[in-house]
């Protein structure tokens, strides 16, 4: 030992200190801060894993909603083209049904035209026929009756009368 | 003049107070550290286990301060356990003290006990010096120090930094190789470094500053009740100051040491 008096270094006094700290390191270390360091360690595993997890499902959700979104134009846009063809196949309803109609009126007035004009021949030639037939009866009344111009006139007035009549 | 009994065991001497108090820190720091990590979880820390981590965190971040995080792991329980001893050791000399003031006739093993010095000269002059204060009965008579700071004890301060001095050499050759190892002594200056100032500073820096705080405690106790209470309550919270820096200023070192001889950039 090295003695100074007062102060002193005793070489078992040093050996037994390095001995007992050695200890107390190994007894510290499997006792207390072996455990607490595995805690630790697992806390910050715990927490790296809860911070990946926490940014993976922040960005899943991102990717879900971008995809929300993408549907939601698509329908949006689908809805409009729907619409719109809709719109487009009621104005084209609406031309055909106009045009429809324009043709039926004018069909109709074609065949009332006609109709007008068979009528009109059709009496016509009756009127004819009858003008004819009257002629005949005229000209035999006026054989019969002679030359009575008197007679005659009155006969053709009277005939004529019942001509105006007629029509 | 203070005494502690000593006894002889093939060549080397053992101190028996100092021996009694670096196994009553031990067992102090275990306790404690038992009963703060009872009950461990993974989840939000509470009470004990807040404290063990924070004082973890902070050796952590002393070692991480000078090496990568991975290599500071390595060298987390030394540090921790360093700081919580000689935390603990500083402040156990000033919670109380237990001294045996002995007057008149011992016994011849004790007085042998307490005589035991580096040569037997000294030994002889010692122990006239202790039959002297024994027969004193005006004096204190021969007072016997029980308890004390493990850390005003160079036995015990030279103990812990040439162990981690050492520790830190080994290191060094494991990392670099002998070859490598043994030619950065051919440098002077790291030669002096390694061999003289580093083995010197770190333990005298905290001998001499717990060892001066203990001496000054025992004179105010001496000085008597109305005149050292105030300034021995001044000066035991500044001890308690001081034992807590020097706690932190070895536990620093280390690690610092340690770091010159793990990090590449050597």
């Amino acid at each position: 030992m090295l003695d100074f008096g007062a102060v002193s270094l005793e070489w078992g006094t040093m050996l037994f200190q390095a001995l007992v700290f050695l200890i107390l390191l190994v007894l510290v270390r499997k006792f207390a801060l072996g455990p607490a360091l595995a805690v630790m360690e697992k806390r910050r595993q715990h927490i790296e894993t809860e911070i990946s997890s926490a940014e993976r499902s922040r960005k899943d959700s991102e990717t879900l909603l971008a995809e929300q979104r993408r549907l939601l134009d698509e329908a949006r846009l689908e809805a409009k083209a729907l619409i719109d063809r809709a719109h487009k196949q009621a104005s084209d309803e609406e031309t055909r049904i106009k045009k429809e109609a324009e043709e039926a009126a004018a069909r109709l007035k074609a065949e009332a035209t006609a109709d007008i004009a068979r009528e009109i021949a059709k009496a016509k030639a009756e009127l004819q026929e009858q003008v004819a037939g009257l002629s005949v009866l005229l000209a035999s009344k006026i054989i019969e009756k002679e030359l009575d111009e008197a007679a005659q006139k009155s006969t053709v007035d009277q005939f004529l009368k019942q001509v105006g009549d007629r029509l | 003049m203070h005494l502690s009994p000593r006894f002889e065991l093939s060549g080397l001497v053992f101190d028996i107070p100092t021996m009694i108090m670096t196994v009553v820190t031990s067992l102090v720091v275990l306790l404690l550290l038992v009963g703060l990590t009872r009950k461990l979880t993974v989840g939000a820390p509470s009470g004990g286990q807040n404290f063990l981590e924070w004082v973890v965190d902070f050796v952590s971040g002393i070692a991480q301060n000078f090496m990568d995080t991975k290599t500071a792991s390595r060298f987390i329980t030394l540090g921790f356990t360093l700081l919580l001893y000689i935390f603990i050791g500083n402040q156990l000399g000033l919670l109380f003290n237990v001294n045996t003031s002995h007057h008149g006739q011992v016994s011849q093993s004790f007085l042998d006990s307490l005589a035991l010095s580096g040569t037997p000269e000294a030994t002889e002059h010692k122990k006239e010096e202790i039959l002297k204060e024994l027969a004193d009965d005006e004096g204190h008579g021969a007072v016997v120090v029980w308890w004390k700071s493990p850390t005003a004890t160079p036995s015990v301060t030279f103990a812990l930094a040439l162990m981690v001095l050492l520790y830190s050499q080994y290191l060094e050759i494991v990392k670099h190789g002998l070859g490598t190892y043994l030619k950065h002594f051919l440098n002077p200056i790291h030669l002096l470094e390694e061999i003289i100032i580093k083995p010197l500073t770190l333990p005298l820096r905290l001998f001499g500053n717990i060892f001066a705080g203990e001496v000054l405690i025992s004179f105010l106790l001496s000085t008597g009740i109305f005149v050292g209470s105030l300034p021995l309550v001044v000066w035991l919270g500044y001890s308690f100051f001081v034992g807590s820096v020097q706690a932190y200023i070895f536990t620093t070192l280390t690690m610092v040491y340690i770091s010159q001889k793990v990090n590449d950039h050597h």
